[in-house]
């Protein structure tokens, strides 16, 4: 338990010593080898129920460090690979998902995240299992001119599409049914484009 | 003998003891048979009935029944095998007049026999269960006469053949064949059915698919109805003359199908005499007798419904989609109400006011009516139209047929907000201008439109009405509160409240003094009366009565917009101005400042002011000064322009938008209502739902449902369910 608190004190040093900030997120990164745009570090967030985006408090690092059974740098990153397999099954996923959204939600009663961000993260979350459906999407986000913020419900509506429709042929979607309609545009545009 | 035991009497048969001689029975039968072979040879005048209903009596009382009845059968049966070679030597039309004399001889003679053999009749026959006497005489004639070979096809030929001929307009002797038939029908019904009725109508089919096929080629439309017409009049005639009125049925059902049934969809649709062609031509007597026949065969009417539903859309989209019908609006509605008219005069007078017909006609209506997104507006200019002038001097019951006309194509619209923007818009415009032909006539229009749409729709409209009456006594409480202004100009003031009129921006104008001064007096007054209100002038809907005095003298009353008004009385100060001057004194945006302008300057009769230079339009390097020249041969002069007019596509475009934003929150509200009721509800059902429940004002599209919706769902209203993700969950 000191190890772990003291771990924390080292990289809380800068400004204030009850929360590791930015600044200290990033070295925390680089001491780890893990580029900080990483999605490991967001599954570290998430593992510790991370609340502010960019900064750890002590209870969140207990929390998480106490579960990986990691005292050290190292002990950290060696415990990060079976970080990642824990997240990834399907049971955790999902909740690590809107996770990762409620995440980037900085502002006080905020509920959307633009599109930009959105894109970034599509790509830091799902990149890895549904490629070819966050590359056509996020180019799809990029060129649309309806939205300029993406909602909860439209974040967990692509989840959903990745899941259970077939991509690309896109063969049992039904735009009838109560798919967001970001998607039915989507769909649509995909259409012409196949077309 | 007073000591007799009382006993119960029995009354016991008459037992005669007779002497069983078989003689006995011989020569009693006997005698019956002679009597009938004299019965027969119409010789039995000298017959005692009596005597010879004493003999058969007597034969079946000592038992020899059987005798008897054996006797009678071989006996007839003899006679009528004789008979039956007479009739077949009988040559040529004879043959069926010997047949039918000889049908009615037998007749004769049977209930003669039967009449004597009574008695067996009742005892023998009816424990040995066998046939009764007169059946029997009748199953006889059937087996020996009519089937005999050589009259039975013979009988049957000839009489189809007397049939042919009077289908054919020869006259036979119906008596006859009633007679000959009526035989048939007494020999039993299957007999009628098997040995004529059968062989009846398939012969008639035969012949009425011939003709028909024959008239079909030759033959219009309307002449082959007449025909098909009349033919089934003589079928039905046939019958009541000589055959089984249960052959009715059977045989109009062979001439429905043969002339009718078969060639109903060449008959429909026959170019120049089919059903559109009697449509276009108003051949109401044509298409009465179409829909008589037609409705008698399966499919009939629905067949020509279709076409007519057909025909009525494709001439309706025609209508509507025409560039050149839709220049004017009054001229386009008033065409839809014709074509209404003529149509419901062909269903009363010719489809008897069929209901299905009726709402044939409704639903093409509503099907093309709305192929044209201007309907809602042209319909709302056309009731402009007549509320302004076109009812002038109508009676009241006139004007409550033309209102209930519109009416009718108010209910074909889907998009009845539409019209409801367009109608207040005109209707602001004819009260503020005074316009109306008759108040009674736009209140009766409120209100049917409050009981075809509810009283939301209505409300509104209605406040207009209470602000201008409200209007009225503001009006005379301010003048009567300040005498002094009785001198000078007249201020007339509409106080409009804001949420009941159409919304318009208020365009900023510096008012001439005369007439600033008045509205501050009016502004205050009112505020006095009515703290906590905000007051706005509507420069841009304001009018004016000025009267001029002209170079030569001329006196004219001008009626004038009160923009107009603020720069012709700049030239009270000033001969002449530039665009400029004008514009900076007035302070009108410069749109409308050109168009007051041009109204002033370059309309040939009201050109009470003068430009330079004289082009059409209104440049900014312009100048202006009064025509002194300026005649009229009218004292009063109009010049504003307040009527209602046709959008242009810039205005059309933003009166479709104000459409579209005022529907989202009406969608929302009722997706809200709707779900708060069922709490839980799936994705179809909702759309369904909502589309119902929108349908009396305007057709929701699903697409903007689905927005609304997912607007809903971020607005914390609504959830989606977190394993189905069809389902809807409304959060309270």
């Amino acid at each position: 338990m000191d190890r772990i608190d003291h771990l924390f004190k080292h990289y809380a040093n800068r400004s204030s010593s009850h929360l590791i900030d930015p600044e200290g997120i990033e070295e925390l990164c680089s001491n780890l080898e893990v580029p900080h745009t990483d999605v490991r570090i967001l599954m570290l967030a998430w593992k510790m129920k991370a609340e502010k985006q960019g900064y750890f408090t002590l209870e969140e690092w207990r929390r998480a460090l106490k579960a990986m059974r990691a005292d050290t740098i190292s002990k950290l990153k060696k415990a990060l690979p079976e970080l990642e397999k824990e997240v990834r099954r399907p049971s955790n996923f999902a909740d690590f998902y809107v996770y990762a959204f409620r995440y980037c939600l900085t502002e006080e009663k905020q509920k959307s995240i633009d599109i930009e961000t959105i894109c970034q993260l599509l790509d830091i979350v799902l990149g890895s299992t549904f490629r070819a459906q966050v590359d056509y999407f996020v180019d799809y986000l990029k060129i649309q001119n309806d939205y300029k913020v993406i909602n909860m419900d439209q974040w967990l509506g692509f989840y959903r599409f990745c899941n259970e429709i077939s991509f690309p042929d896109m063969s049992n979607y039904n735009p009838e049914l109560a798919w967001p309609l970001i998607l039915d545009n989507f769909f649509e545009w995909m259409r012409e484009k196949q077309a | 003998m007073s000591n007799q035991k009382k006993r119960n009497f029995q009354i016991e048969a008459f037992k005669h003891r007779v002497v069983v001689d078989p003689k006995y029975a011989d020569k009693t039968w006997q005698i019956l048979e002679r009597a009938i072979h004299q019965i027969y040879n119409q010789d039995a005048s000298g017959l005692s009935f009596e005597e010879l209903y004493r003999n058969a009596y007597n034969m079946v009382l000592h038992k020899f029944g059987e005798k008897l009845y054996t006797g009678f059968i071989v006996t007839m049966t003899a006679h009528l095998k004789e008979k039956s070679k007479l009739i077949e030597a009988a040559q040529g039309g004879s043959f069926l007049e010997e047949l039918n004399k000889k049908w009615n001889e037998h007749n004769k003679a049977l209930e003669m026999i039967r009449d004597i053999l009574m008695y067996m009749d009742r005892t023998y026959i009816e424990s040995t269960k066998k046939t009764h006497v007169h059946p029997m005489g009748f199953s006889l004639w059937r087996d020996n006469v009519v089937h005999f070979t050589k009259i039975h096809t013979r009988l049957l030929n000839t009489l189809l053949d007397l049939v042919q001929k009077e289908r054919t307009g020869e006259v036979i002797d119906r008596g006859l064949m009633r007679s000959v038939i009526k035989m048939f029908m007494d020999l039993g019904e299957s007999v009628y059915q098997e040995d004529f009725e059968k062989p009846f109508l398939d012969a008639s089919s035969e012949f009425y698919k011939v003709e028909s096929q024959e008239f079909i080629e030759s033959c219009d439309c309307g002449d082959y109805l007449k025909k098909a017409e009349k033919r089934l009049t003589e079928e039905i005639d046939r019958v009541a003359h000589y055959l089984d009125p249960k052959s009715e049925e059977k045989i109009t059902s062979v001439v429905e199908k043969e002339m009718i049934a078969n060639h109903m969809q060449r008959l429909v649709h026959m170019e120049n005499s089919g059903l559109v062609y009697m449509l276009l031509h108003d051949k109401y007597e044509d298409l009465g007798r179409m829909y008589n026949l037609f409705r008698r065969v399966t499919n009939g009417l629905l067949t020509v419904r279709d076409v007519m539903t057909s025909h009525l859309r494709e001439m309706g989209k025609q209508l509507v989609t025409d560039p050149e019908k839709s220049k004017d609006p009054v001229e386009f509605v008033q065409r839809l109400l014709d074509e209404r008219d003529k149509y419901d005069k062909v269903i009363s007078t010719a489809f008897g006011n069929d209901k299905t017909f009726q709402n044939a006609l409704n639903s093409s209506f509503e099907h093309f009516i709305n192929l044209n997104a201007r309907s809602p507006e042209f319909i709302s200019l056309f009731v402009d139209d007549k509320l302004r002038k076109g009812l002038k001097g109508f009676v009241d019951v006139d004007v409550e047929v033309i209102l209930d006309k519109v009416m009718m194509l108010f209910r074909y619209l889907q998009e009845k907000d539409v019209f409801e923007k367009y109608y207040k818009q005109h209707l602001a415009k004819r009260l503020l201008s005074g316009k109306t032909v008759s108040d009674d006539a736009e209140r009766s229009l409120i209100v049917k439109l409050k009981t075809e749409c509810g009283y939301q729709f209505t409300s509104k409209l209605e406040g207009m009405f209470t602000d201008m009456k409200t209007s009225e006594d503001t009006m005379r409480g301010f003048y009567g509160s300040h005498p002094e202004l009785s001198e000078g100009p007249t201020l007339i003031v509409q106080v409009l409240t804001t949420g009941s009129w159409p919304t318009q921006p208020a365009v900023p104008c510096n008012l001439p003094a005369e007439v600033s001064v008045l509205c501050e007096k009016f502004r205050s007054y009112y505020l006095g009366t009515h703290t906590g209100r905000r007051l706005t002038w509507q420069t841009n809907m304001g009018t004016a009565d000025i009267k001029a005095l002209f170079g030569k003298g001329q006196k004219h009353e001008l009626n004038v917009s009160t923009f107009q008004m603020c720069v012709l009385m700049l030239f009270n100060n000033a001969d002449r101005l530039s665009y400029k001057e004008i514009e900076q004194a007035t302070e009108i945006p410069a749109s409308d400042l050109k168009r007051c302008l041009q109204s002033l300057a370059c309309v040939k009769g009201k050109n009470v002011i003068k430009k330079e230079p004289m082009s059409k339009d209104i440049g900014e390097e312009d100048s202006f000064y009064v025509n002194e020249k300026f005649t009229s041969k009218f004292y009063k002069v109009k010049i504003g322009t307040v009527v209602a007019q046709k959008e242009t596509e810039p205005e059309k475009q933003e009166t479709r938008q104000r459409v579209e934003e005022d529907r989202k929150p009406q969608i929302e509200a009722a997706i809200v209502r709707i779900m708060k009721s069922r709490k839980i509800l799936d994705h179809n059902n909702i759309i369904a739902e909502v589309t119902k429940q929108l349908q009396p004002r305007f057709l929701a599209n699903p697409t903007e449902i689905k927005k609304r919706i997912e607007s809903l769902i971020e607005r914390d209203f609504l959830e989606r369910d977190s394993t189905d993700r069809k389902l809807y969950r409304y959060l309270a």
